[in-house]
């Protein structure tokens, strides 16, 4: 333990350099200043200044607009001859939108007939401000034709609930999935099980690309340093070598997925706000249990350790740091693909040879109990569990073999370019 | 007296290419013993077997009387192996450096501090020590590691090209604490192109060109059998 423990200390040393730390400090600054100045602009986005124009002179809408001035929009009353003065007043008031009650809109209004009104965006550029603008402002629209709908029902009928006629057919909605029947639509259900399983394979990808990087560095500089053959004649045992390195670079690697995560969750938290979907999965028995969060980090343990070794595997095989890195190339496309297709298919549904593949990649199996977790699958999470143990046993003993043996520091890849 | 190194009939094979062809020596406990011959003449890989790294196609190699393929994590403990192209951690300090060395052979907390001290001894780099290796030049990180392979006290330390990339005044100081160690008992094997330095560190010496030892002996042995003034032209007459 204490030869391990020299070795583990070592490796965190030589891979946490200044240019790795001042990396992750450039990481944390550059997501907190992107983040501020998105949320900046989503707060910016909500500050509505609504200008009107009403050339009826009619108060019609006058409890509407009350009602939307109550939100925190802006509303300006504008006195002008004409719908040009109106837009240059409107500019000048830094309006978002100009709306444009014409002559003759109270009389149909009365009338309960269909009038029109005119809506001049007024766009400052082609941001992302603009867009969230117009869908609050489409809102405010959707909300001034159900106020006068209603009120024209109450004229119309009196006495009867004006929500009732507008929507006379109330949907109950249920899905069934997995044998379970589950209030809610396909839609919501699978924008929140996405929402709540898709950070666990996204973290899983950032982990193995950071700590597979980290271990292939570790191996390409103790080549490209010359210090392996001292290394190994010393007297530690080739197991401690192989743990010491892959736990340094879990550690290091780990260090750098926490702070990758955390300013993705702080430049992304603006954007994922969704009010809309206030269900929570609980509601439908779809959480996981303490076993299963038990169950979920032994899975996304297991496959760190198998991506790991293979990557120590591969280490071997590099002459320097740079070659190493490049090694690490198809572990990451080997955990993309489970990947990307857990995030627009569900594995289950796959095509028998795609499923195979995929069950044949260990880094898929935490990614599969994250959705399987939610439904209480634990036969599937284990079989998952207990092929990663299979899978990181042998690629370990092969490990911890080839570093036995002298291809630890004679071997090269055997592929070579002939020259025509 | 025991045997440090036996080495019978030892065959290296890189694929095709024998880089080592039946060779066998033996060195004395306590004694000093170089290689010397060309480049690729099997020096290195000879260093490297006894060191644990290499396996053999054929034949034995033992270190004081343990198998170096069969018990190397034995000899593991009793060795201390310098490559010629050895490196450091550049992300280390020379002290660092040797503190992660003593930590694999040092059984106490004093017995690391005083074998920490020794390599800051042999290596003096004053307060250099303290910096990262990064920043030492080729010379101050090869009397690192020259002080790093010796503070352990090994039984046998094995040496390749001990002072290559050293200036004048820093070899002969290696070449002293060298010989200061084998007085105490430490076995030396080490392989040069230095012929001079050869002749001063050696107590015997075997000359090995293209995988065969083609000679062993003294010095003075050797330059009476080929009748010349120094091991140099020993080394070419016997190539003949």
């Amino acid at each position: 333990m204490k030869h391990f423990y020299n070795l583990l200390k070592k490796e965190v040393k030589e891979l946490l350099t200044r240019e790795v730390i001042a990396s992750m400090v450039f990481m944390i600054v550059f997501f907190v200043f992107m983040g501020k100045i998105i949320k900046g602009t989503k707060e910016e986005a909500k500050e509505i200044n609504i200008s009107i124009l009403d050339l009826d002179s009619t108060q019609y809408l006058q409890n509407v607009l009350n009602m939307v001035s109550r939100q925190g929009i802006e509303i300006n009353p504008i006195e002008a001859e004409d719908v040009e003065d109106a837009i240059k007043e409107a500019k000048e008031k830094n309006a978002t939108v100009l709306l444009v009650i014409p002559s003759g809109f109270g009389a149909k209004m009365q009338e309960m007939e269909k009038a029109e009104i005119e809506l001049y965006s007024i766009m400052k550029g082609l941001s992302i401000k603009e867009t969230i603008s117009s869908e609050i402002i489409k809102s405010v629209i959707r909300a001034l034709n159900n106020s006068i709908a209603t009120s024209f029902i109450q004229k119309a009928i009196p006495g009867k609930d004006p929500a009732d006629i507008l929507s006379p057919i109330h949907t109950k909605n249920f899905v069934i999935l997995k044998e379970r029947t589950i209030p809610g639509t396909p839609g919501v259900l699978s924008i929140l099980i996405t929402s709540q399983s898709i950070m666990i394979p996204l973290i899983l990808v950032m982990v193995i690309m950071y700590t597979g990087m980290m271990i292939m560095t570790s191996m390409g500089l103790e080549k490209e340093s010359k210090t392996l053959e001292t290394l190994l004649s010393l007297p530690v045992r080739r197991s401690h070598i192989i743990a010491g390195k892959m736990a340094g670079s879990a550690v290091v690697g780990f260090m750098m997925t926490v702070v990758y995560m955390g300013g993705v969750r702080y430049y992304m938290s603006p954007m994922m706000e969704s009010p809309e979907i206030s269900i929570q999965l609980e509601e439908f028995g779809l959480s996981m249990t303490p076993l299963g969060y038990v169950l979920l980090g032994i899975s996304i343990f297991l496959a760190i350790l198998a991506a790991l070794s293979v990557c120590i595997i591969l280490g071997v095989f590099a002459q320097d740091t740079k070659s190493a890195q490049t090694m690490t190339y198809p572990i990451m496309l080997v955990a993309f693909i489970p990947f990307f297709l857990s995030m627009f298919k569900d594995i289950e549904t796959l095509p028998l040879a795609l499923k195979i593949i995929v069950y044949a990649i260990p880094f898929s199996h935490p990614m599969i109990a994250s959705k399987s977790l939610i439904f209480h699958d634990y036969p599937t999470v284990l079989w998952g569990i207990g092929y990663m143990i299979i899978f990181t046993v042998i690629t370990m003993w092969i490990a911890v073999r080839i570093f036995k043996t002298d291809k630890v520091l004679t071997a090269k890849f055997p592929i070579k370019w002939k020259r025509h | 007296m025991e045997k440090a190194i036996e080495v019978k009939n030892f065959v290296k094979e890189y694929g095709n290419f024998r880089a080592v062809n039946n060779i066998s020596f033996e060195v004395n406990e306590g004694e000093i013993f170089g290689l010397i011959g060309p480049n690729g003449a099997g020096k290195t890989t000879t260093l490297r077997v006894i060191s644990t790294l290499l396996q053999i196609a054929s034949g034995s190699v033992k270190i004081f009387n343990r198998d170096v393929i069969k018990e190397s994590a034995s000899v593991r403990k009793l060795i201390s192996y310098l490559p010629e192209e050895a490196g450091v951690y550049k992300n280390l300090s020379g002290k660092s450096y040797l503190d992660f060395i003593a930590g694999f052979y040092s059984t106490d907390r004093k017995g690391k501090t005083i074998m920490i001290e020794k390599g800051i001894e042999i290596a003096q780099l004053g307060k250099r020590i303290n910096d990262k290796a990064s920043s030492y030049s080729k010379g101050m990180a090869r009397r690192l590691l020259v002080a790093r392979a010796l503070m352990v006290e090994p039984k046998l330390a094995i040496l390749d090209e001990p002072t290559v990339g050293l200036d004048v005044v820093n070899s002969q100081e290696i070449r002293k604490i060298i010989k200061d160690f084998a007085k105490k008992g430490t076995t030396i094997l080490l392989s040069s192109h230095n012929m001079l330095e050869v002749e001063l560190l050696c107590d015997r010496i075997a000359l090995i060109n293209e995988g065969v030892i083609i000679e062993i002996g003294t010095s003075q042995e050797l330059k009476n059998k080929y009748n010349t003034s120094n091991i140099e032209k020993v080394f070419l007459e016997a190539i003949k």
